[in-house]
């Protein structure tokens, strides 16, 4: 579904926010993309959706070179980012200039998620709050039936129910012929919903393996003194620790995405060694 | 599907941008007929009482201009910020159809749209000018006149020049580009003065008038000057359009 080989890119020159990245993503999946501020995870959607060209490398999206934005792929692609402007019209008149272009618009299903979402046809785009603009174009984003869609901090904005919606009605929209990548901060959010991870670091992807392999190689603990040895990383709470080890008993433990990611960010070599993968600095 | 063009495609986003463009083009015709009446006739006539002939072409001329050119100037207007470029490029359609929709909308559809609803304002005007004026005879609005196709002539090269302003200038197309516009005709007028200096410095009123056949390096500049706009301006100019659209990122 994607391949990238050695891409990079850059705002300004000298200064690359992708830096020879390699990524292969395929279908069925709800792959998450962490990393932190600047890491070029918005960057990396762009490069995917065919909103930047890259400077060197191949990219390619379903099949196609997704910065030549061939109508044909557009149509299969839809990105909601965090920062938008929504036209002067109602929902139904959007549906109505907007859905033909998607040849499998799911009008149902639409209807549907407006209904989970508690929007009707008849409000003005122009008139919803900020969660309820996202909410609208999640709604249009998942009834298009495209192959990929990228959404770029879509929890953000959220109050606690429409995160839960949020989850349900992503998790319902995934199928063997659909990606969804979610790129966030919000991890918490995200929790037993993606899978692959890919986290971001400088421009470059660090780490990739699904929660199989991370559950399998990887155990998180709480316990009240802080080990000598095997820890590879730990964070202190209220009256002891949290502790990411290496996974010996073969148990799968709940895998907390927030220490995850502060590990694989902090401890680079020392997840590397576990999952014997190249990790670029 | 075509990758390039596809009928039912480009019907669609004809839909889309008409419906999109309808309050600026209202808004448009709106303020040109409010200014064409009141300031283009009314006050026209009332500070100049000596007039017994009232006719509309000079009005006409300058509202299709003006009115075509701000338009033509936000025909892309989607790609005016980062924000509403993210919708504008994800839309499924290709560069060379949004050209096609956008020339068709603003060139052939502005001339269409305007002559008829100019046709229409000066039956009305011209009614209630001689109620007004009575002394004044108004001459009726032909737009199959050659006093009103000139204009849509000129107005059909030079709106091209604002498209390609609208596909490369981010925010402000008009004034930006008026800018330009003023510093190029400057730098053209000292290149046309250095070779033309001495048609410019005789008592000719126009270049047409002037003794050509004895001058062959002017005539010659003037002939081509003359070949390019009317053959070649237009032609670039959508060119240019659509490899600046084809070229847009976020």
């Amino acid at each position: 579904m994607i391949e990238i080989n050695q891409l990079s890119y850059g705002y300004k020159r000298k200064q690359e926010a992708l830096k020879s990245m390699d990524l292969s993503v395929g279908p069925g999946n709800i792959c998450g993309l962490l990393g932190l501020n600047g890491a070029g995870k918005s960057t990396l959607l762009k490069a995917i959706a065919g909103l930047v060209t890259p400077h060197s490398g191949e990219i390619k999206t379903l099949g196609h070179p997704p910065y030549k934005r061939d109508p044909e792929f557009l149509r299969e692609v839809v990105i909601i980012t965090e920062e938008f402007t929504l036209p002067d019209f109602s929902v139904g008149k959007y549906i109505e200039l907007y859905s033909p272009f998607y040849p499998r618009f799911n009008h149902t299903a639409f209807q549907r998620y407006l209904e989970e979402f508690q929007l009707t046809n008849d409000q003005k785009l122009t008139g919803l709050s900020y969660g309820q603009k996202k909410k609208f174009l999640l709604s249009f984003g998942l009834a298009t039936d495209s192959k990929l869609v990228l959404l770029d901090e879509p929890t953000n904005g959220l109050d606690i129910p429409s995160k839960s919606q949020f989850r349900k009605v992503v998790a319902n929209a995934v199928h063997d012929e659909r990606t969804l990548i979610i790129s966030t901060h919000q991890i918490r959010d995200m929790e037993n919903l993606i899978d692959p991870i890919i986290i971001l670091d400088q421009g470059k992807i660090i780490f990739y393996e699904n929660l199989e392999s991370i559950t399998q190689k990887l155990s998180i603990r709480r316990t009240d003194i802080l080990p000598k040895e095997g820890v590879i990383y730990h964070e202190t709470y209220l009256g002891g620790y949290t502790i990411l080890t290496e996974n010996q008993s073969g148990e799968h433990t709940h895998m907390n995405l927030e220490i995850l990611f502060n590990a694989v960010v902090g401890q680079k070599e020392k997840i590397q060694s576990v999952f014997n993968q190249q990790v670029n600095a | 599907m075509h990758s390039y063009f596809d009928i039912s495609r480009f019907w669609l986003l004809m839909k889309l941008e008409l419906f999109k463009s309808r309050r600026g083009v209202a808004m448009t015709l709106v303020i040109i007929f409010g200014l064409s009446f009141f300031l283009g006739m009314i006050v026209d006539l009332a500070i100049e009482p000596l007039t017994l002939v009232f006719d509309h072409y000079e009005n006409y001329t300058f509202s299709l201009l003006i009115g075509g050119f701000i338009l033509s100037s936000l025909a892309f207007h989607g790609l005016r910020n980062t924000l509403t470029r993210y919708q504008f490029l994800m839309v499924p359609v290709s560069a060379f159809e949004r050209v096609v929709c956008m020339w068709l909308l603003t060139s052939l559809g502005w001339i269409l749209v305007f002559t008829l609803t100019y046709t229409l304002y000066t039956l009305v005007a011209n009614t209630i000018g001689q109620l007004l004026f009575s002394h004044v005879k108004f001459n009726a609005f032909n737009p199959f006149s050659e006093q009103a196709f000139t204009p849509m002539k000129y107005y059909f090269v030079c709106q091209s020049v604002f498209l390609v302003g609208a596909a490369y200038f981010r925010g402000y197309v008009f004034p930006k580009l008026l800018i330009l516009l003023i510093v190029t005709a400057f730098i053209a007028l000292i290149i046309a003065y250095s070779f033309m200096h001495d048609v410019i410095l005789a008592d000719d009123h126009t270049v047409e008038e002037c003794d050509l056949e004895n001058m062959p390096s002017v005539k010659t500049v003037w002939t081509c000057a003359k070949f390019f706009f009317w053959w070649l301006l237009a032609p670039i100019n959508w060119v240019l359009t659509y490899l600046g659209l084809k070229d847009q990122e976020v």
